[in-house]
């Protein structure tokens, strides 16, 4: 039996009919278009489906629709303001940390919630909480310096 | 379905026998998609008001098996008193997992083996396993048992902290030592009553009063199973060890000869290496992984070496 729901994704209210066994990765991509967030192993493995729920990572494959009722989602199409790049966005092509850009969604993603959990993380904090998001490029020097970079950034504006 | 109260998730679990919890999906939804658990019902568990949460009660700490595992590793309280249940909580899986993962769910999880845990096109080449409903535990080549190893990192921590568990129905509560949790039997690893539910866990204060840590052995240090585990706990004032490991058996081990064996001692190189000559017997090890048993007997006993001497060392200070 299928449910309406009403989901809140960046920022906008969405009501959808979704049957149960429904992820918020499906809802995402195949019904509200929104294709930034990328499916990869659908196993909760590779970390490409990350989106943001209540500010914590969550992995969208391995989350049911329906218990997104209530939360706040954000995906990558919510991240830049007002046609502006997001910093982190801006640093990851300033330090060509984007090379097939599959995995570039849920890299940024894990490291806004690195960066919001910590202010300031060191490098080795970075590399240990960005391990569940794979690269297969196998850029990951420069995606740990682009995402070090705002955070030694915000540290300057402070 | 998203009951309110443990009451109500307890009376569909009891209305349906293959019903199953969903709380942070990190293992449920995984293996749906495998295939090999096919629940009629999901009981989201989510929207049961608290069981998020970790306090201080007449000295125990009490935690809420809704509780993240961020949260668990995250929290002072528990950083302060128990070092190993902090290094536990930050080595499941990745920060993700981390993050919607529960301590409920950890400690509830399946247990694990290679012929178990893969894709419905890649079991296709042969029979179901005892596990996944066939005939015969491919492991052994036996029928009508399952030896499918217990992977979790947080109950053998537990274990060794003497935690105890909370599991409520819609009419009884009660509360027992997570050993007792633990069946033994691969394929239902849990001894649950019908419509229990896992409420809260129970840790000692006596607990805080010792060294505890956890050694992982992974093939990835990021985000993985063990291959194998240890918890210990020590206490010099009381001469007391307590050694549990993971991923070795078909539960989580206390490894009651090794505890007997050092109870009372005082630890010195002497009575270490002895122990870690004990530590091989505590478990019966099948291949449920690319690892082999020799092996992973052979890693507890390394492993028991370097936490014993860690405890050695912290005491000498």
């Amino acid at each position: 039996m299928k449910h309406v729901i009403a989901l809140n994704i960046n920022g906008d209210t969405y009501e959808v009919l979704v049957s149960p066994n429904k992820t918020i990765l499906e809802v995402l991509r195949d019904q509200l278009g929104l294709m930034g967030t990328k499916r990869g192993c659908d196993l909760g493995v590779c970390g490409t489906c990350t989106v943001l729920m209540d500010g914590e990572p969550y992995l969208s494959c391995l989350t049911l629709a329906m218990d997104a009722v209530g939360r706040e989602i954000l995906t990558i199409e919510g991240l830049s303001q007002e046609g502006d790049f997001d910093p982190l966005q801006r640093a990851f092509i300033e330090k060509g940390a984007v090379q097939c850009g599959f995995c570039t969604p849920g890299m940024i993603l894990t490291a806004k919630a690195i960066l919001d959990e910590e202010g300031k993380p060191t490098e080795e904090s970075i590399k240990k909480k960005m391990a569940g998001n794979l690269c297969r490029c196998t850029g990951y020097k420069k995606i740990v310096e682009a995402v070090l970079s705002v955070a030694t950034q915000t540290e300057r504006e402070e | 379905m998203e009951p309110k109260s443990i009451q109500e998730a307890s009376s569909i679990l009891l209305d349906d026998p293959k019903a199953k919890i969903l709380a942070g999906g990190t293992d449920l939804l995984v293996n749906m998609k495998h295939r090999v658990e096919v629940p009629s019902v999901i009981v989201n568990i989510k929207r049961i008001s608290h069981l998020d949460f970790i306090e201080k009660k007449n000295g125990a700490i009490g935690i809420g098996a809704l509780t993240s595992l961020k949260s668990i590793y995250t929290n002072p309280l528990i950083g302060k008193n128990l070092r190993a249940l902090t290094l536990a909580a930050s080595s499941v899986g990745s920060y993700h997992h981390q993050s919607m993962g529960t301590i409920g769910g950890n400690i509830c999880q399946q247990n694990r083996c290679k012929y178990f845990n893969q894709s419905h096109w890649w079991r296709s080449s042969r029979p179901l396993c005892f596990k996944a409903g066939g005939e015969i535990c491919h492991v052994v080549n036996k029928k009508g048992i399952c030896y499918s190893s217990y992977s979790g990192d947080v109950a053998p921590v537990l274990l060794a902290l003497n935690a105890k568990v909370i599991l409520e129905t819609k009419t009884a509560t009660r509360e027992i030592p997570l050993e007792s949790l633990f069946s033994g039997d691969g394929k239902v690893p849990l001894n649950l009553q019908g419509g229990e539910i896992l409420r809260e866990i129970t840790i000692p204060q006596e607990a805080s009063d010792g060294f505890s840590t956890y050694v992982k052995i992974a093939n990835r240090e990021s985000i993985d199973f063990p291959i194998v585990s240890i918890a210990l706990w020590a206490s010099m004032k009381r001469k007391e060890v307590r050694v549990s490991f993971t991923a070795v058996d078909r539960r989580p081990v206390r490894a009651k000869g090794v505890e007997d064996f050092l109870g009372g001692k005082e630890l010195n190189e002497e009575t270490l290496e002895e122990a870690v000559g004990l530590s091989s017997q505590e478990a019966t090890p099948v291949k449920t992984s690319l690892y082999s048993p020799s092996y992973k007997r052979k890693v507890m006993g390394l492993l028991l070496k370097s936490a014993l001497k860690e405890a050695m060392r912290r005491a000498g200070r």
